[in-house]
């Protein structure tokens, strides 16, 4: 009787996808998804025929069920490779080229189904667009998506692949600044790796990749003798001294423990270190005692705007120098710290001049109090006159 | 009384006391403090003037009876730095801590007249509290004197209410953050604290709160201080200066005496606010910020023991009734004049109510210093 009339209800308003009155739970899912938004049809993944009304009807035909996992990037490619039909959304076509390239794609290529297909990151029935918060491919979602598969001991043994990326990725500083913080500029897993034609970067490659972000770095970097030496030794660039996923934050103290990686304690190569931190650390010094000064004069309150600015300034080119370390040339490095310093001093010895000028306002009182008590002592003799003169 | 024909009209004076009553109008003027006794207005001037001068004239610009035209006179130094400070200051929540730090490090002098104007401020308070006390234990609230205590009360309430409305005024985290502690006490109080939000209009001051705390900081509360402190010396003339029995009069003399007294006196406040001022300036601090409140801020000193005694009393009290025990006590100090029905003013006469005294004091010192512990956990 309830199916009759179901049934009844279905033909009266003749809609389209007839496939979701026997799939309810699919249509909680699909309605919320991008391709429900855009009209996509069941049929357009499964086959089959969305207007029949009996079940033999719907899988008939083209029907293919459950897309096969190998399938399923030449599928999703039908629609997403066509370049027509993406041309409306501005999506790019080249999704599944690149997968193929991956080492995902190329090892799916070999028969190896347990690598990622396209619904292991974006879903199956509730794809959402990358910008929804909600989605899986979300940028602060992503490492949690990588993280199914890499960080499945067991599953990425049989890689030879060992730790968890997505762990450590979230106690370095990049997953700190986007997981933490909430900092969207920060790298997720794609920035380094790709997304679609996720590989990991070999060595002589690492510079390239951090250098999208730290171009400055890789700059100096590339004018230094590391990059030759480094590539020559089978080193991967930035990774050996920052390491990968779990990088901490750089500072100078770094430079105490990784040059020993591969430098002797009494080389040149250290005492050149240790040289750039002690002239880091000696300019840093000496403008954090700038600024204690700055401190204390705004607290008076004299004017100190322009030695706050001046001060910013000394602390860009401290920043400065850290980028220029990597080019292991001392003498620029010290140009900047000196240019700090410079600063820095010019600042605290202009201010200890304003502040030694304030002690005169002592040397003011005191003459106040002598003008003062001179008039006291005049007065107090005119009174003795007048009490004089009343009690005679 | 009519002007006289056969008087000479060549001096200004003469002119001009035929078209105003300059007796009464000098009487006014100098009862500020500067002429301790009354005048007859009906005289003209220079024989009123001679007449009072030719009796003995007692000056109160000595100890102990200096207190009152010490605080007159740090009255009227509050007064001059006061407009010094309005030509620069601007009254909003966005241009107050500009305009206060314009006006400390740029404009010349105006940290100078900033940090005498605190100063006097804290003097005078503490002086009127100190006098409010002295005339207790002196019994000098006994008759004919109930006006001089009642006047003295009041003069302390609402210089502690004026210091209380200019510690928001510079918009400085300390003293925003102070003034919502000690509005937290007011407006526990049942009857002043409705009073309070009737006026302020809530316990979070904003920019029409500091409009109205200016407004009552540079109109109202000055002019109620300035009746106030007529009231006090009009009493104080009509009724005279009291003298304990056995005490010498070394303090009557004559007119000349008592203004050579005045001005070595001024000279001294003065000196004493320039000292102040240069060696412990109150120090600068950063914008009110409304969203992060620094540790350790308490109300002011005079609210530190009503603060004490609101959060100390235990919860079974309810808090109206704390606060209406509050301000009944204060209602007896002001009316203590018709409450003590004690025989004469000697010590030996109102034993009672001097060791209540010593109690109230002590009770005072210690709420007030429970109030400062309470914030230094926090």
């Amino acid at each position: 009787m309830i199916s009759a009339l179901l049934l009844a209800a279905a033909l009266t308003t003749s809609s389209p996808n007839q496939c979701l009155l026997c799939h309810p739970d699919v249509r909680v899912l699909f309605d919320r998804s991008r391709h429900h938004a855009e009209e996509v049809t069941c049929t357009a993944c499964h086959g089959g025929n969305a207007q029949a009304i009996t079940v033999e009807g719907a899988h008939s035909g083209s029907f293919r069920g459950v897309p096969k996992r190998r399938d399923i990037p030449a599928l999703c490619a039908t629609c997403h490779s066509n370049v027509e039909k993406m041309r409306p959304y501005n999506l790019p076509t080249d999704q599944y080229a690149l997968y193929q390239t991956s080492r995902h794609g190329q090892l799916l290529a070999k028969g190896d189904e347990r690598v990622a297909v396209c619904i292991d990151c974006h879903g199956s029935h509730e794809i959402l667009p990358p910008e929804d918060p909600r989605s899986s491919t979300y940028v602060r979602n992503i490492p949690a998506t990588c993280g199914k598969c890499h960080g499945d001991a067991k599953l990425m043994a049989a890689y030879g692949l060992q730790g968890n990326p997505a762990t450590e990725f979230a106690a370095g500083v990049h997953g700190t600044l986007l997981l933490e913080k909430g900092n969207l500029a920060a790298p997720d897993c794609t920035r380094c790796h790709g997304a679609h034609g996720a590989t990991p970067p070999g060595v002589g490659d690492v510079d390239k990749i951090c250098g999208q972000c730290h171009a400055t770095t890789r700059t100096y970097f590339l004018q230094g003798p590391h990059k030759a030496a480094m590539d020559k030794a089978g080193l991967p660039e930035c990774a050996a001294c920052h390491d990968r996923h779990d990088n901490r934050p750089a500072d100078v103290g770094m430079l105490d423990k990784v040059c020993l990686n591969c430098h002797g304690a009494d080389s040149a190569q250290v005492k050149l270190s240790q040289q750039m931190k002690t002239s880091y650390s000696r300019a840093s010094e000496e403008i954090d005692q700038a600024h204690a000064l700055v401190q204390r004069a705004a607290a008076i309150p004299l004017y100190v705007e322009d030695y706050q600015a001046r001060l910013e300034e000394a602390r860009t080119a401290l920043l400065e120098s850290l980028p220029v370390m990597h080019s292991l040339n001392l003498a620029s490095v010290e140009s900047l710290t000196g240019r700090g310093r410079g600063i820095a001093r010019e600042v605290e010895s202009e201010l200890n001049g304003k502040l030694q000028g304030r002690r005169w306002l002592k040397v003011g009182l005191l003459v106040f109090w002598f003008y003062l008590l001179i008039t006291l002592a005049l007065l107090l003799r005119f009174r003795r006159k007048a009490v004089a003169e009343s009690s005679r | 009384m009519s002007p006289d024909p056969d008087r000479p009209r060549s001096s200004v004076r003469g002119w001009l006391e035929e078209r105003f009553n300059l007796t009464e109008m000098f009487s006014f003027l100098t009862s500020f403090g500067l002429f301790p006794t009354e005048l007859d207005a009906r005289r003209p001037l220079k024989e009123a003037i001679a007449e009072a001068l030719s009796r003995p004239f007692p000056s109160y610009a000595r100890w102990p009876r200096v207190l009152g035209i010490l605080s007159m006179l740090l009255f009227l130094f509050l007064g001059v730095t006061g407009v010094m400070l309005a030509l620069y200051y601007q009254p909003t929540a966005g241009d107050a801590y500009a305009s206060v730090t314009t006006l400390v490090r740029d404009v010349s002098f105006g940290s100078f007249v900033h940090h005498v104007h605190g100063w006097a401020a804290r003097l005078l308070i503490l002086i009127l509290l100190i006098r409010v006390w002295r005339f207790y234990f002196q019994g000098m609230y006994k008759g004919p004197r109930e006006a001089l205590w009642i006047v003295s009360t009041l003069l302390f309430l609402v210089a502690a209410a004026a210091d209380f409305t200019g510690r928001l005024l510079p918009w400085d985290q300390h003293g925003y953050w102070q003034t919502i502690r000690g509005m937290e006490v007011l407006v526990a109080l049942p009857v002043g604290g409705w009073v309070l939000t009737f006026f302020v209009g809530g316990a979070s001051p904003d920019t029409l709160v500091l409009l109205r705390f200016y407004f009552l900081h540079v109109v109202v509360l000055p002019l109620l201080l300035l009746c106030l402190f007529y009231l006090n010396f009009s009493t104080v003339r009509r009724v005279g200066l009291s003298f304990s029995p056995g005490e010498s009069r070394s303090g009557t003399g004559v007119f000349k005496v008592h203004l050579y007294n005045l001005v070595i006196l001024a000279l001294l406040v003065f000196g004493c606010l320039v000292t102040l001022a240069t060696l412990l300036p109150s120090p600068y601090l950063a914008a009110a910020d409304p969203f992060n409140t620094p540790a350790g801020v308490r109300p002011a000193w005079y609210l530190l023991a009503s603060h004490a005694f609101l959060q100390s009393i235990p919860t079974l009290v309810p808090s109206w009734l704390r606060g209406l025990l509050l301000e009944a006590i204060l209602a007896c100090c002001v009316l203590l004049p018709f409450l003590d029905r004690s025989p004469g003013r000697a010590a030996s006469q109102r034993r009672f109510a001097l060791i209540l005294g010593v109690a109230v004091l002590a009770l005072w010192l210690v709420f007030t210093w429970m109030g400062y512990r309470m914030e230094v956990g926090r």
